[in-house]
């Protein structure tokens, strides 16, 4: 099943080449970022480093094991770290 | 005990989650026994002194360390040339990620010290004297350099730069020359000009925070010992001895897997003890003596050389239509990062404006170098800061469409499916259930006095989930221990004691849950992010289900029937049905006793990595009375609400409401660093840097509305940052609502309310 895949405007423009959406098929962020690697190459390194992923709002680390249910927006956004 | 817990779950269907029993850590420190970093000795330990910077900017010419080598008890000095190159990058090892090639500059200075109480040199001697008067005998050659310390300041065009070389991150094209800003961020959704012209009303101002410490009451300390073989001990105080272990093993050019970190108590941290400035020069020096070495900042030490959270200079536009419809919210956030990059400027642009549905939203964001000490997180980084400017012109905006400031925000509250500025929607509840409990306060609608005004703000935060592992372990005589590698900061061995209790079915007394060292449990991220009594929370609970797996094997193995013909409830193993065989129910102790002959000791473990962590949500009103002679500032009554998802431990909860206001006061009306010409530091110390004490401030009431997050086995949600995001705001509205003037500037001492009275 496809998730569509977002990314902030400043990732877009540093790793792909200023295109923010994407649609892929996967069953869990393990395929979100395979696909998304085979897009561009060394894109999943830096998805592993420097982000984490909100799967339909949810908010995860962007580890390989989480479910994207049918349609799921999957946004990857700058890590974040608390106090 | 504060009994004003709002429940919108209302079900009661737990015997231990939501009870207040005693801490398992409540004795021991208030019989003055439990042993923080200081306390740790060993035999032949030495004692470690830092050699500091006088100087807010100037090069390093020389290091000449001779002459304190040849005092009598002098053991070993460390300088930068100890320690290993680091690469300029912003990945670290495990999830501290850094750039080494700063933090090892902060641990050390290298080319410049950068700011007043920069470390330079550590030395470790027989002695706590030996130890001082060898750093005095350190020869150091400086040259002076011009310092900046003010953020507006520090983005000047000719501004004294701290690093030659640093071309700003994030514009495009990258500009040519260099600056002391560090990087710019941008987001945006919808289209802020078409919002503001949808608006009949826009309001914009600008504003002021100053840096202000966590005020933890224990210094930092740590005690290390090296051995030969290059196995290292470390005991430490820290929110998290995993990163402890992770920093220093980079720093110092160590294996992981040679380094063990035990943690000691911890007398708070707030944020400020996720980072490391002790640990790897205790152990270079203990590594170079071949001796225990233990290093303690002093007060000054801790004011001067470790970070608050960044000042803030910031401008916010908003516009709002004449019904109380927010249109459109634009903001540019300048962030203070200390001496080397890495503010929360981000976390301050995504939060800002988060609490609401803004369709059209802009946040630029900032992150600027100066002559001051690195920013270290400090409860929900950067949010408190934004949201004090966001939060202070919504009232404006409420004031001018005579609308009341709490209704403006119930209307235009964020829930599920609102998008926010990053572009994820919110998925969790909470926002509008914490408004609506606020507004429905007795207090909210009492009449004022002469010289009293009252002010309303919210603020949000992420919260964290993110790597837990926790142990348990059935002994002998039916007691449970529960191990997690979370330091206890807020109260969380009681709350995995009572998860642990209230999955297993048994007392909580009988349940002992402890922190335990990094050789003992799985990686643990740090104490931070509101992120405990969820993710280690998960990671308690999936140990404790994998114990009743196997309790419920013994019992399978004691009846001689199937395993999935045994059931767990209430403490006992039951047959599942009548088909399974008429057994009478075998409690944990009697199958813990049986444990040997049934398979041997029953252990388990659990490592997580949660997402799905509700963010925080805190609604807040005060009421103060401002002297017009003096100009102070007087908390009447303060009033937090929060959605705590579901509390675990109330008491524990309800102190950590308390405890984000008490701080946010102090940022409100007191604490600042105050420097002086040569970019010294004049008040590094509880006398003249004013946290606020027990009699500045009213009994602080909460409203702890429990909306469960669905992800986590009991409904917790991270309670210990959203609390701190309200206060300023509201204190400053407040002050507003009492003087009829708009203090833009933070912290509204009382010299600075009465000149702005006086004006």
């Amino acid at each position: 099943m496809s998730a569509r895949v977002v990314f902030t405007q400043g990732f877009a423009r540093r790793y792909t080449d200023g295109v923010r959406e994407f649609e892929v098929e996967a069953k869990n962020l393990r395929g979100v970022l395979k696909a998304m690697d085979a897009l561009y190459p060394g894109l999943m390194h830096h998805l592993e480093e420097e982000t984490n992923v909100a799967i339909n709002g949810e908010l995860h680390e962007t580890g390989y094991f989480q479910p994207v249910p049918p349609g799921a927006e999957v946004f990857f956004i700058p890590r974040i770290e608390g106090g | 005990m504060n009994d004003s817990t709002i429940v919108t779950d209302s079900t009661k269907r737990f015997k231990w989650v939501g009870t207040r029993p005693i801490r398992p850590d409540g004795v021991p420190k208030v019989t003055g026994r439990a042993l923080y970093g200081a306390d740790l000795k060993l035999p032949g330990m030495l004692f470690g002194k830092v050699l500091r910077s006088p100087h807010a900017h100037a090069r390093i010419v020389s290091i000449d360390t001779s002459a304190a080598e040849k005092l009598p008890g002098v053991k070993s000095i460390v300088t930068s040339a100890d320690l290993p190159a680091q690469k300029f990058d912003y990945i670290g090892p495990e999830r501290v990620a850094v750039n080494f090639w700063h933090v090892t500059r902060n641990i050390l200075a290298r080319e410049k010290v950068l700011y007043e109480g920069h470390a330079v040199a550590a030395v470790a001697a027989i002695s706590a004297s030996v130890a001082q008067h060898a750093a005095e005998l350190i020869k150091v050659e400086y040259e002076v350099l011009p310092h900046v310390i003010d953020v507006d300041e520090a983005m000047a065009d000719n501004a004294p730069l701290l690093f030659e070389d640093m071309i700003t991150r994030g514009i495009e094209p990258a500009p040519t020359k260099p600056s002391n800003i560090s990087k710019k961020l941008e987001f945006a959704i919808g289209d802020v000009e078409a919002g503001f012209k949808q608006a009949d009303v826009v309001i914009e101002h600008t504003f002021k925070t100053a840096a202000v410490h966590q005020a933890y009451i224990e210094p930092h300390a740590c005690l290390a010992k090296a051995e030969a073989d290059g196995q290292i001990e470390i005991w430490s105080s820290s929110q998290g001895h995993f990163a402890m272990r992770a920093l220093t093993a980079q720093i110092i050019g160590a294996k992981l897997g040679d380094i063990r970190v035990t943690p000691a108590e911890i007398g708070g941290g707030f944020g400020g003890k996720t980072v490391t400035y002790l640990e790897p020069l205790a152990a270079m020096l203990s590594k170079k003596a071949g001796l225990p070495v233990r290093l303690n900042m002093s007060r000054e030490d801790v004011f001067r050389a470790s970070g608050p959270t960044s000042g803030a200079s910031m401008w916010v536009k908003i516009g709002v239509k004449k019904d109380g419809t927010i249109t459109a919210g634009e903001g540019i956030f300048k962030f203070q990062a200390g001496a080397f990059p890495g503010s929360p400027v981000m976390n301050g642009c995504l939060c800002a404006f988060a609490p609401y549905a803004i369709p059209n939203q802009h946040a630029i964001g900032y992150d600027v170098v100066s002559n001051r000490p690195k920013a270290a997180a400090y409860r929900a980084p950067g949010s408190p800061i934004a949201g004090y400017a966001v939060e202070s012109v919504i009232d404006m905006c409420a004031k001018a469409i005579g609308m009341d400031p709490l209704e403006l925000r119930i209307k235009n509250v964020a829930g599920i499916g609102t998008p926010t500025i990053s572009g994820p929607k919110h998925a969790h509840a909470g926002f509008k259930e914490t408004l609506e409990a606020l507004y429905n306060h007795p207090g909210y609608k009492a009449p004022l006095g002469k010289n009293q005004g009252r002010g309303v703000a919210c603020g949000y935060w992420f919260n964290g989930g993110g790597e837990s592992s926790a142990t348990m372990q059935i002994n002998a005589d039916g007691t449970v221990l529960v191990a997690t590698g979370s330091p206890d900061i807020g109260g969380s061995r009681a709350s995995m004691a009572i998860m642990a209790a209230e999955t297993l079915g048994i007392d909580y007394s009988n349940v002992r849950a402890i922190v335990t060292d990094t050789g003992n449990v799985g990686y643990t991220h740090v104490t931070g992010g509101s992120r405990v009594t969820f993710a280690t929370g998960i990671a308690v609970v999936s140990a404790t289900n994998s114990a009743i797996k196997e309790l419920c094997k013994r019992a399978a193995m004691i009846w001689d029937v199937d395993p999935d013909g045994v059931i767990w409830e209430d403490g006992f193993a039951k047959p599942a049905s009548s088909n399974v065989g008429d057994f009478k129910p075998l409690s944990l102790k009697e199958l813990a006793a049986k444990a040997a002959a049934t398979g041997g000791p029953i252990t388990t473990s659990a490592g997580v990595n949660p997402g799905g962590q509700a963010p925080g949500f805190s609604a807040q009103f005060y009421d103060v009375e401002v002297d017009p002679d003096t100009g102070r500032v007087d908390i009447l009554r303060a009033v937090c609400a929060q959605d705590v998802g579901r509390a675990i431990h109330p008491s524990y909860v309800e102190g950590q409401l308390q405890g984000g206001v008490a701080q946010g006061v102090g940022w409100a009306l007191n604490e600042e660093y105050i420097y002086n010409a040569k970019g010294q530091l004049d008040n590094p110390g509880f006398l003249d840097y004013r946290c606020p004490v027990a009699s500045d401030l009213p009994m602080i009431e909460t409203i702890m509305v429990e909306v469960p997050n669905p992800v986590h086995p009991y409904g917790a949600k991270g309670v210990g940052e959203a609390c701190i995001c309200p206060p300023m705001a509201a204190i400053s509205n407040a002050v507003t609502a009492a003087t009829g003037m708009r203090m833009a500037e933070l912290p509204m001492s009382p010299p600075r309310v009465l000149k702005a009275l006086s004006s």
